[in-house]
């Protein structure tokens, strides 16, 4: 039995980039270009040079239980190939055919209105997403359950804590069972104990056989999720294939970039600064570029940096971000008693690190360059991600794991005697 | 719950693909969703008059008080003629199709660029959205019947069977908004100008209407050009109705009504090539 859940073929979107040449949001520079237009027809902008190609000729198809990641850099088209199949806006040309119910997260809550109460606000979203009336009587009970707000159902919604609101809201898009569920994480708004319980709220519906598509920049999370990931990079998909084999590509394509807030800190071009990070590569022991390491594993992480002033006494630091923005770890040569010399030409600089203790998860690499006493910042950049692997050891188990030492204490013999008895690991 | 009918039936339950043709209606689908519209008129109808001290009473009110200006200024001192009906009658049995009229071209003018959030994140109908906010202004519409009706017995004047047609031309006024409506809510979209002028064009339209006048003072030979503003027709069909007055002129009502559904395909064609692109322009 054919069992396609969706069919995308030679699916193309194509943006007008406005104000590039013209503007005529107003009516009035519509009406005078209009006029322009008409007298003197050559000065017809060329359409070619203000349009883009969000999406260009995507194909695939996606059979009914497969979970498929999305993933890609900004502007790859990833959050346009969603909206599109999930008719929010139309594809400029080709087809795309759903087979079954569509559900996407990003509606979490979309028409809640502050002046309903609870109980008319699951009716008003309930049908917005999709639900007819009878459906939303028939689990109405198990949503406000789900949502724990049985005691305010009745209230004005703009009476709510933030967390109540977003609990009733989410429980509304929870109860819709799709059967194919879109998510863009890029998009969605929430704290993280939100995102996680998408994420499991995914998980369920990949139970129940449910066709996942999900839009993620977290590589983790795509590769634990999914069997299949499309890689989109300039509106076209570059490749189509196994989670690990997209990713290492995925992170072949990234670039390191400086960070938002360090723009005002130090200056609005990082260009000028006087450190400035081109690369960041990562090896194993050996010396072999990878990104997917097993735990325990020891690192080597090289930096590529340009110079444009002297800089006396810099001080280098690696942090280890985990995908939940969780600081792991850091490294810096200050305290690891390296001393950098006077910086006057682009070089590079090495990290050796320790056996990888990290739980299993993603990790972005952030650097900073400062002076020796912590006071002054030449560069902060973020670049690429890493993952560390082990089959049992994931955010459950903390940040890290280490190995301890256990003992049973006898209690005649006291605590001295447990050193022999017991302090022998195998 | 998980059964997959669309499995076995092969049949794409959503196709995807670029509109094409002038003109798509697609009447299926909006009738596939008119739970969702229900839900969206009874969400304007509830929050409308949430955390206000009178509540309702301001559809009343409103219509009440101007029929009370008005008949100050035109009647007092203007000594403006009222087809032989008591002045305040006259003017409130037009007052009611077109501050009817006039909130739905408000609200169903603004109706698209006030659902932003919808249109962005999720799909349905977007037809649904000034329909709703067409239909949501009939509920100030019947309380403020009820005043008329008030008023009418209050000046002894009996009903004709006129009345009969009302509920037509309650359809026709709603479907006459909708036609404006439709062309400024989707202009509106891509000129934000139009919600800055639909305050005003409310106001000329007004006295480009036979609102606070009789359409007989409309001299003979541009009664037909008049009869142009679809609105006309359906103001003195509700004199017609509910006072009694001279039964309206067939050929005015005629080029008001052609007048009428020309707008209504027109916006309906503009909105329906424009749908696809609201949600990248809003």
């Amino acid at each position: 039995m054919d069992s396609t859940a969706i069919r995308v073929e030679n699916l193309s979107k194509q943006y007008w980039i406005a104000g590039a040449t013209r503007r005529n949001d107003t009516f009035c520079d519509q009406l005078t270009d209009t006029i322009k237009f008409i007298c003197r027809r050559k000065d017809r902008p060329s359409k070619e040079k203000t349009s883009f190609l969000a999406l260009n000729d995507i194909s695939f198809s996606i059979d009914q239980g497969q979970i498929v990641g999305i993933i890609g850099h900004n502007g790859a088209g990833k959050s346009t190939l969603l909206k599109i199949l999930s008719q929010i806006t139309a594809p400029t040309s080709g087809r795309a055919e759903i087979f079954g119910r569509v559900g996407s997260l990003l509606e979490v809550g979309t028409g809640f209105h502050p002046e309903l109460t609870g109980r008319e606000n699951i009716y008003l979203n309930g049908a917005i997403i999709g639900m007819t009336r009878e459906e939303i009587n028939h689990k109405f009970d198990a949503i406000v359950d789900f949502a724990e707000v049985d005691k305010f159902i009745d209230t004005p919604v703009k009476h709510y804590s933030s967390g109540m609101y977003v609990r009733l809201a989410f429980a509304v898009s929870a109860h819709l069972k799709p059967e194919i569920l879109m998510i863009d994480e890029v998009l969605s708004v929430g704290d993280l104990q939100f995102q996680r319980k998408c994420m499991a709220y995914a998980e369920e519906l990949r139970k129940n056989n449910s066709t996942i598509l999900f839009v993620s920049h977290n590589m983790f999370a795509v590769k634990s999720m999914c069997s299949r990931v499309i890689l989109l990079s300039q509106g076209k998909i570059s490749f189509d294939g196994s989670p690990v084999d997209a990713i290492e590509m995925y992170e072949k394509e990234s670039k390191v970039s400086a960070m938002p807030w360090a723009l005002n800190a130090i200056g609005a071009d990082p260009s000028q600064w006087d450190v400035y990070v081109e690369d960041i590569e990562t090896y194993n022991e050996n010396g072999q570029q990878l990104c997917m390491f097993n735990y325990g594993e020891r690192m080597r992480i090289r930096l590529k940096f340009s110079v444009r002033r002297t800089v006396v006494n810099p001080n280098f630091l690696i942090s280890f971000i985990r995908s939940d923005e969780v600081a792991c770890c850091n490294y810096n040569t200050v305290m690891d008693g390296f001393t950098v010399p006077i910086l006057e030409t682009d070089g590079s600089i090495e990290l050796l690190t320790p056996p990888l203790n990290l739980v299993s998860e993603s990790y972005s690499i952030y650097v900073l360059v400062r002076d020796a006493k912590f006071e002054h910042l030449y560069c902060a950049q973020v670049g690429k991600s890493f993952h560390v692997r082990h089959d049992l050891l994931n955010t459950h188990f903390g940040v890290f794991h280490e190995q301890g030492e256990w003992f049973m204490p006898n209690e005649a013999a006291g605590y001295q005697s447990c050193n022999f008895t017991g302090g022998q690991l195998p | 719950m998980n059964t997959f009918p669309v499995a076995t039936l092969r049949k794409p339950s959503v196709v995807i693909q670029p509109h094409k043709g002038l003109f798509q209606l697609d009447l299926l689908s909006l009738w596939q969703y008119r739970e969702l519209l229900y839900f969206l008129v009874w969400r304007d109808i509830k929050v409308r008059y949430k955390q206000t001290a009178i509540g309702a009473s301001w559809a009343v009110l409103q219509p009440f008080i101007t029929m009370v200006i008005f008949t100050i200024i035109f009647s007092r001192l203007a000594n403006i003629s009222s087809d032989g009906k008591p002045y305040p009658l006259f003017s409130f049995a037009a007052l009611l199709p077109w501050t009817y009229f006039s909130q739905a071209l408000l609200r169903s003018g603004n109706s698209l660029v006030g659902s932003a959030n919808l249109i962005t994140k999720i799909y349905f109908p977007r037809l649904l959205i000034p329909l709703a906010a067409s239909l949501a202004p009939l509920v100030d519409f019947l309380f403020s019947f009820i005043m008329l009706i008030l008023l009418m017995v209050w000046y002894g004047v009996v009903p004709t069977w006129g009345l009969l047609a009302l509920p037509a031309l309650i359809l026709l006024s709603l479907v006459t908004a909708l036609s404006v409506g439709l062309w400024l809510t989707t202009l509106n979209v891509k000129y934000r100008d139009v919600g800055h002028i639909i305050p005003f064009l409310i106001q000329i339209w007004m006295y480009g209407s036979p609102v606070v006048y009789s359409l007989n003072m409309v001299p003979e030979k541009w009664r037909l050009l008049y009869g142009l503003n679809p609105i006309v027709g359906v103001i003195e069909g509700f004199r017609w109705a509910v006072l009694g007055t001279a039964r309206p002129d067939f050929m005015i009502m005629t080029v008001s009504s052609v007048a009428m559904m020309l707008l209504l395909l027109g916006g309906l064609v503009y909105f329906k090539n424009m749908e696809q692109t609201f949600a990248d322009i809003i």
